[in-house]
């Protein structure tokens, strides 16, 4: 294999990897930033967002109280594609219920409260969908169209899902950016990270704003769900498995900056990627040590916003 | 009329001694001495009251081990409970200094000497300088920030224990511990003889016993002090501790040292029951567990915890083994936990003397 072929592998892998945490952590991020809510919760739109997934695009023989019904196998069986389409629609929906049932009521409590609330309601869903889908795991069967290595000319093979990935975290990482900048709702929610209450005396009415862009993050990390259980593998531990990674860039990267998120993200994917090809077992491992590195240096993140964390 | 009058009178002369015995019982009920009794009592009769009261279905009564496993955990939450419930700082990587405390007592018992007592002393001493080091880069962060970076901690640490050191830990099959006689006098596996054995068990329960009623003690001596009461100050507002001139660093730095020493002691004494000790002890989802148990208890009170830890270790060790319901057992406590954050900070022990002063009120309204 020569050094770019292996180059150009390194760097997907590294990407794709980053592209996961990254469409997790974006949302995590923003509504941090912006609304002072933690949200360790936010692991569960990943996890819905795969077994939604499974269940629109596959027919899968679940065990757990579904085998126990003889629902098993279930599924709509529709093809990966609209499982691609169809779980950020439901778990952007999702979302929305989240922000009116658990987020608002939590929003004027301490982050302590928050931490923990949300903590026991990923541990809610971890140990419902145990019991519901049973306690093994799942894969994504790709299709043609997503699997196998592609071809580029003058430097050779590369994962063609893994390219896919990447581009969708770009595309999505795109849209979100120009919301943020280019839209009156982003604007607005701009401005209510900046000073909440001074946005409101404007005659800003700041909530629905807000609870759009938790729904968007929301939407991203079921997505998220998708393009992790199609890499990693899909079982209810992966919640929590991707959830604390992702907490961790979005501190790492500075709270309520997309621009730190990213390189935080970029950051977790390249460690990660490196550890991996000398020293497998300590790949996950590596994003903690960096955390821990870079947190020490820069006690606020690389990018700080201010308000949080101080 | 006249009957109705004497009556009246007669109940505030029946009142009077029942009053007066509850001052006497405010009064006494916050002393140290009275702790200290209470956790003597606590300590002697659980065990057969977990195990063996009567009238109760075998299948919900505990076994002999979990009794032994509450005391342990008791101490690992009260360790716990001095950072979340006193400082107010979260941390999710406790598991740090209960598995580093189990992995150095482990060693020492099998390597050097495999007295119980040294062991643990040895184990505790791990747990301390991890408690002194890990400060000086976590002392820098806020809330989330700290909790996020103490799990990154103890996560690093468990995955250096499982595959690099793999030679050193077993990994993650990991490692057989050896345990001889206390001081080379007492077999800490024999029954003791006579009614006590009945009401304890083995000599073990006594010797996590003394731990476990030391710690206690302990912890108490610290929240009665006027030391203690700093630590309060700092989780009520940091800002104006450090306006009368406190060095809030300083006071953050000496609940962590004491939280980690305390969980370090709950963490030696478990590779010495279970002559095992594995590196699940270092993963995050044992910080999780120490932290609902102690949220679920009862933050900031020395009963709570303890209360939380029979709750969980109960749903663990005896509901998960009953027929049909057996499966819910985590998802049961997880909405539980969840039901107490979010609307009962106070917890189940809160709970409880809420209910009792709410009915000693409704007594002094009549």
């Amino acid at each position: 294999m020569s050094l770019v072929e292996s180059s150009v592998q390194f760097l997907f892998v590294a990407l794709s990897v980053a592209s996961v945490y990254l469409l997790v952590a974006l949302g995590l991020s923003i509504v941090f930033g912006s609304l002072q809510f933690v949200n360790m919760a936010h692991g569960a739109l990943y996890l819905i967002g795969a077994y939604v997934g499974l269940i629109v695009g596959f027919q899968v023989g679940f065990g757990g109280l579904i085998d126990r019904y003889g629902l098993a196998p279930l599924g709509l069986d529709l093809g990966f594609l609209a499982a691609l389409v169809v779980t950020p629609i439901v778990v952007f929906v999702g979302g929305i219920a989240m922000e009116r049932f658990l987020a608002k009521p939590l929003y004027d409590r301490p982050l302590l409260d928050q931490l923990l609330v949300t903590f026991g309601i990923l541990l809610i869903f971890q140990e419902g969908f145990n019991l519901v889908f049973g306690r093994t795991g799942f894969n994504y069967a790709r299709p043609d169209w997503a699997s196998g290595p592609i071809l580029i000319p003058a430097v050779g093979s590369v994962s063609r899902w893994r390219i896919y990935v990447v581009v969708l975290a770009l595309v999505f990482l795109a849209i979100l950016f120009a919301f943020y900048k280019y839209t009156d709702y982003g604007l607005a929610v701009r401005a209510g990270t900046e000073d909440t209450e001074m946005t409101e005396l404007l005659g800003i009415r700041i909530g629905r704003p807000f609870l759009l862009i938790f729904a968007i993050g929301a939407a991203y990390a079921g997505l998220a769900g998708i393009l992790g259980g199609s890499l990693f593998g899909v079982n209810a531990g992966m919640g929590f498995s991707n959830i604390i990674p992702a907490l961790v860039i979005v501190i790492m990267g500075g709270v309520g900056s997309i621009k730190g998120t990213t390189v935080g993200a970029l950051l977790a994917g390249f460690v990660f990627a490196a550890v991996t090809q000398v020293w497998p077992s300590m790949a996950t491992a590596s994003i903690y040590a960096l955390a821990i590195v870079v947190l020490t240096i820069r006690p606020s993140g690389i990018y700080p916003t201010g308000r949080v964390g101080q | 009329m006249s009957t109705e009058t004497t009556e009246g009178s007669e109940e505030t002369t029946d009142d009077e001694p029942a009053s007066s015995a509850l001052e006497t019982w405010d009064r006494i009920k916050h002393t140290e001495r009275f702790v200290l009794v209470s956790a003597v009592v606590f300590v002697a009769v659980f065990p057969w009251v977990f195990t063996s009261l009567p009238l109760i279905p075998n299948d919900l009564l505990a076994y002999d081990q979990l009794a032994r496993l509450v005391l342990i955990w008791g101490i690992f939450a009260l360790g716990f409970n001095h950072l979340l419930g006193q400082t107010g700082l979260l941390s999710f990587g406790h598991a740090m200094f209960f598995g580093g405390s189990a992995y150095a007592t482990a060693l020492f018992a099998n390597n050097v000497v495999a007295d119980p007592f040294l062991s643990v002393v040895v184990g505790v001493c791990f747990a301390l300088v991890l408690a002194v080091v890990t400060p000086f880069i976590l002392l820098r962060l806020h809330t989330v920030y700290f909790a996020i970076v103490t799990l990154a901690i103890a996560q690093m640490l468990y995955y250096m224990a499982r595959e690099p050191f793999e030679g050193i830990t077993g990994g993650i099959n990991g490692l057989g511990v050896e345990r001889s006689p206390l001081f080379g006098l007492v077999e800490l596996g024999a029954d003791i003889p006579g009614i006590f054995g009945a009401l304890w068990g083995t000599y073990m329960y006594l010797f996590i016993a003394a731990f476990f009623v030391a710690v206690v003690v302990f912890i108490t001596r610290v929240r009665k002090s006027p030391y203690g009461l700093i630590f309060k100050a700092v989780r009520e507002n940091e800002t104006r501790a450090s306006f009368v001139g406190l060095d809030v660093w300083r006071y953050k730095f000496a609940a962590f040292v004491i939280s980690g020493f305390i969980a370090g002691i709950a963490g030696g004494l478990l590779p010495m029951e279970t002559y095992f000790t594995g590196v699940e002890r270092l993963h995050w989802t044992l910080s999780g567990d120490v932290v609902m148990m102690t949220v679920l208890g009862g933050l900031g009170t020395v009963a709570g915890p303890i209360l939380g830890v029979i709750v969980f270790l109960y749903f663990e060790g005896v509901v998960n083994g009953l027929d049909v319901i057996g499966g819910y057992w985590l998802l049961t406590l997880a909405l539980a936990f969840t039901a107490v954050v979010w609307k009962y900070p106070d917890g189940l022990w809160g709970m409880i003397t809420s209910v009792s002063s709410r009915l000693r009120s409704r007594r002094g309204d009549q």
